[in-house]
């Protein structure tokens, strides 16, 4: 290597000094318009444990304050820029950020530093629009940062909602089936329940067996107040008193029609490309008599929009069973990963999360749609 | 205390055991039916002491939670405590620690338990549903007052229950529920009539551990050719006895010679002879036998010629193998000095 630089050379090493990937990828974002934001590092911990369940607690970073409240490092970056966006005078307009920084997880093999990018888009009511965007801009990203092509894979919740919204499946059983498919389980395991048979009170179970609902709910609820129960743990004796009946009923019946569970089935194991996908979801919205119309036109727009910023739609690969179990997420939802390694880590993710805005306090939902880049996820092909 | 070991001795084996309540005394009394009498140093307010008769032992009066802490950190060689503190406290627990043998003493079970009044639910896979309900109702996550953070995240995570949030109690945790601070608990329980005083029960499916005061020791701490001495000495002891309170002695004289028929006492009651391979050629046999084995095999010994057959309770039997140190020795490898 020459030693010898002299002042001009110098000067211009420093305006050409490489961009790093994370850069790179966040010019992308800024050109689209999407300006830099950089939130706090600390959060109330009660706020990720709310969203993300305990099992989220092992991989925080903890701390407190000198009042005692726990606090940790933000562990990703959508909830820390969604409060920023809310306490700002923003709140509620069309804002759109983008952001490159460390996010924080504890790991058992590697360090629990890790660098994110990403952009949130908030208020925009041209909703598909905004998804193949964020979609699209992800994705190109993710190219500029130098990983190679990432494979794509897409889901909707809004078209999920709406099968079991036109089945008149049982609130109960609209939670069981969501949180069921989003955990990857079959609908054999999620119809099959343990405890089926297993109650406890034979006796009043078999006085209730000829009793209409409400006369079997009011002797629950009456058997539960002469113990001088109201409220036990959070749950009324009007709740103890519908799950016990419900668990009661299906000791002897099905929890389903044959009819539904096929409808159910067959819907869960549509996957393609999204223009074949919407191709078999009308065919069975026909035979099955299923009002999908608003969200699957909703969902052919935005395979449009996808089209036309540039992806191949024959290289995505939408599967009706992608659903992810946060309730946040109320439509469209993607995930990337290098091609090469089929079981590599996902390097970005995102989706539609209307509802988080409500979650942290908002007195409405705010439609909002994002994407996160993990820059050390990215296939390294174009660094190499 | 230390000043005592001059600067060229090795440092002591320490020893820790409870300092307080019923697992002191059940530690004591354990360790002195070894043979192992531990002397608690002048004062009462003198938290060390010795093993009288075993030279170079440190023995720690502590809290269980310190007991743990200083197995886990390498501070005491050998201690006393619960499984239940053990898995609860130290993360990665078989690269730290050996858990050498359980006491008998001290037996707890960790559960998770609900109120009484809910008659629906009765497994984990049932709690799993209502959490997931009170979610979806309420935006906000069922919550689970306990001192096991650790154990219960585990175990709500085997059975996939995902929503609910931990709300942290360091005493009286099984009172939560009725004063509105949480919804269920996971605490420790021996007979269940605190938590049935409480109007819990505990889920069918909800036991997180069976835990009893177990001897640990610590593969972390530093193991010097002293330390190294006196565990295989306590190790010698406590085996010596618990075999001796596992088996008793048979004797009884056959029409000679006797090896055959000690050979087939080993082969159909498990019986050993008392002092090893040696025979005596007027056909006296002294063997040892489990205690449930005792009846038969003397009916058999009978059989065989015996005229009379005598069983005895036996104090310490010590054999030339040190299992329970071979066990120890093979997790912190042979003695470099």
């Amino acid at each position: 290597m020459n030693l010898t630089v002299d002042a001009q050379s110098q000067s211009n090493i420093v305006s050409q000094a490489p961009r790093s990937a994370g850069e790179r990828a966040l010019d992308h974002f800024l050109a689209a318009g999407f300006e830099r934001t950089e939130p706090p590092i600390l959060h109330p911990a009660a706020i990720f444990l709310d969203m993300s369940g305990e099992e989220v607690r092992r991989r925080l970073f903890l701390t407190a304050d000198a009042a005692g409240e726990e606090l940790c490092l933000r562990p990703e970056y959508t909830i820390p820029v969604c409060r920023a966006y809310l306490a700002s005078d923003k709140a509620g307009r069309v804002a759109e950020y983008s952001y490159l920084g460390p996010v924080f997880r504890a790991r058992a093999d590697q360090g629990g530093e890790q660098t994110q990018t990403g952009l949130e888009s908030f208020g925009r009511t041209d909703a598909e629009a905004a998804d193949a965007e964020v979609f699209a801009l992800g994705l190109e990203a993710a190219m500029a940062a130098g990983g190679g092509a990432l494979a794509a894979r897409v889901g909707d919740a809004r078209l999920f909602e709406a099968v079991l919204e036109s089945l008149e499946i049982s609130a109960p059983w609209r939670r069981r089936l969501r949180r069921g498919v989003a955990r990857g389980r079959g609908l054999d395991a999620i119809f099959s329940r343990p405890s089926q048979g297993a109650l406890a009170q034979p006796g009043v179970l078999a006085a209730l067996e000829s009793a209409d609902h409400t006369g079997a709910k009011a002797l629950v609820e009456d058997l539960l107040a002469i113990a001088g129960i109201e409220t036990v743990g959070g749950r009324s004796a009007g709740e103890i008193a519908d799950r016990f009946l419900e668990q009661a009923s299906l000791r002897s019946g099905e929890p389903i029609e044959t009819e539904k569970r096929a409808v159910l089935d067959a819907f869960l194991s549509i996957s393609g490309d999204p223009d074949q996908a919407a191709i078999e979801l009308r065919r069975l919205a026909d035979s099955a008599r299923l009002d999908l119309g608003a969200a699957l036109d909703a969902f052919e727009m935005r395979t449009g929009f996808i089209a036309a910023r540039g992806p191949k739609i024959e290289d995505i690969r939408f599967s009706a069973a992608f659903v992810r179990d946060f309730d946040y997420y109320t439509g469209f939802v993607f995930e990337a990963h290098d091609p090469a390694a089929p079981r590599a880590k996902t390097a970005l993710a995102g989706g539609r999360y209307d509802g988080l805005a409500r979650r942290l306090g908002s007195a409405d939902d705010i439609p909002a749609v994002g994407a996160a880049i993990t820059l050390d996820r990215l296939v390294s092909g174009g660094e190499r | 205390m230390g000043a005592e070991f001059g600067a060229g001795a090795e440092a002591p084996f320490v020893l820790a055991v409870p300092s307080k309540g019923r697992l002191q005394e059940a530690a004591a009394e354990f360790f002195a039916h070894a043979g192992l009498e531990l002397v608690q140093g002048r004062g009462a307010r003198d938290y060390r002491g010795a093993i009288a008769g075993v030279a170079g032992v440190e023995v720690a009066y502590v809290s269980s939670t310190e007991i743990v802490g200083q197995l886990a950190a390498g501070q005491a060689h050998f201690g006393v405590a619960g499984e239940d503190l053990v898995r609860e406290k130290v993360p990665d627990v078989e690269a730290r620690l050996e858990l050498l043998s359980p006491l008998g003493f001290g037996h707890a079970n960790v559960v998770v338990a609900t109120p009484r009044a809910w008659i629906d639910v009765r497994t984990m896979a049932d709690l799993d549903d209502v959490a997931s309900a009170y979610r979806a109702r309420r935006g906000e996550r069922m919550r689970v007052a306990t001192k096991y953070v650790n154990l219960t995240r585990r175990f709500f995570a085997e059975h996939g229950v995902a929503d609910y949030r931990i709300v942290e109690s360091l005493g009286a945790t099984e009172g939560a529920p009725a004063s509105g601070l949480a919804e269920l608990i996971v605490d420790i329980t021996t007979t269940g009539t605190t938590l049935a005083a409480n109007a819990l029960k505990p889920l069918d499916d909800g036991v997180i551990l069976r835990s009893q005061a177990t001897l640990i020791a610590s593969l972390t701490a530093l193991w010097s050719s002293n330390a190294r001495r006196a565990a295989r000495d306590i190790l010698a002891r406590i085996a010596a006895s618990e075999e001796a309170a596992r088996s008793r002695e048979i004797r009884a004289r056959l029409p000679s010679p006797a090896h055959l028929a000690v050979e087939a006492a080993y082969e159909r009651f498990g019986a050993v002879s008392a002092t090893g391979e040696d025979v005596d050629p007027h056909g006296f046999v002294a063997l040892h036998c489990a205690r449930g084995k005792v009846a038969e095999l003397a009916g058999w010994l009978l059989e065989k010629g015996a005229e009379r057959v005598s069983v005895a309770a036996l104090e310490q039997t010590f054999d030339a193998r040190n299992a329970l140190y071979e066990a120890l020795e093979e997790r912190i490898g042979p003695d470099g000095a």
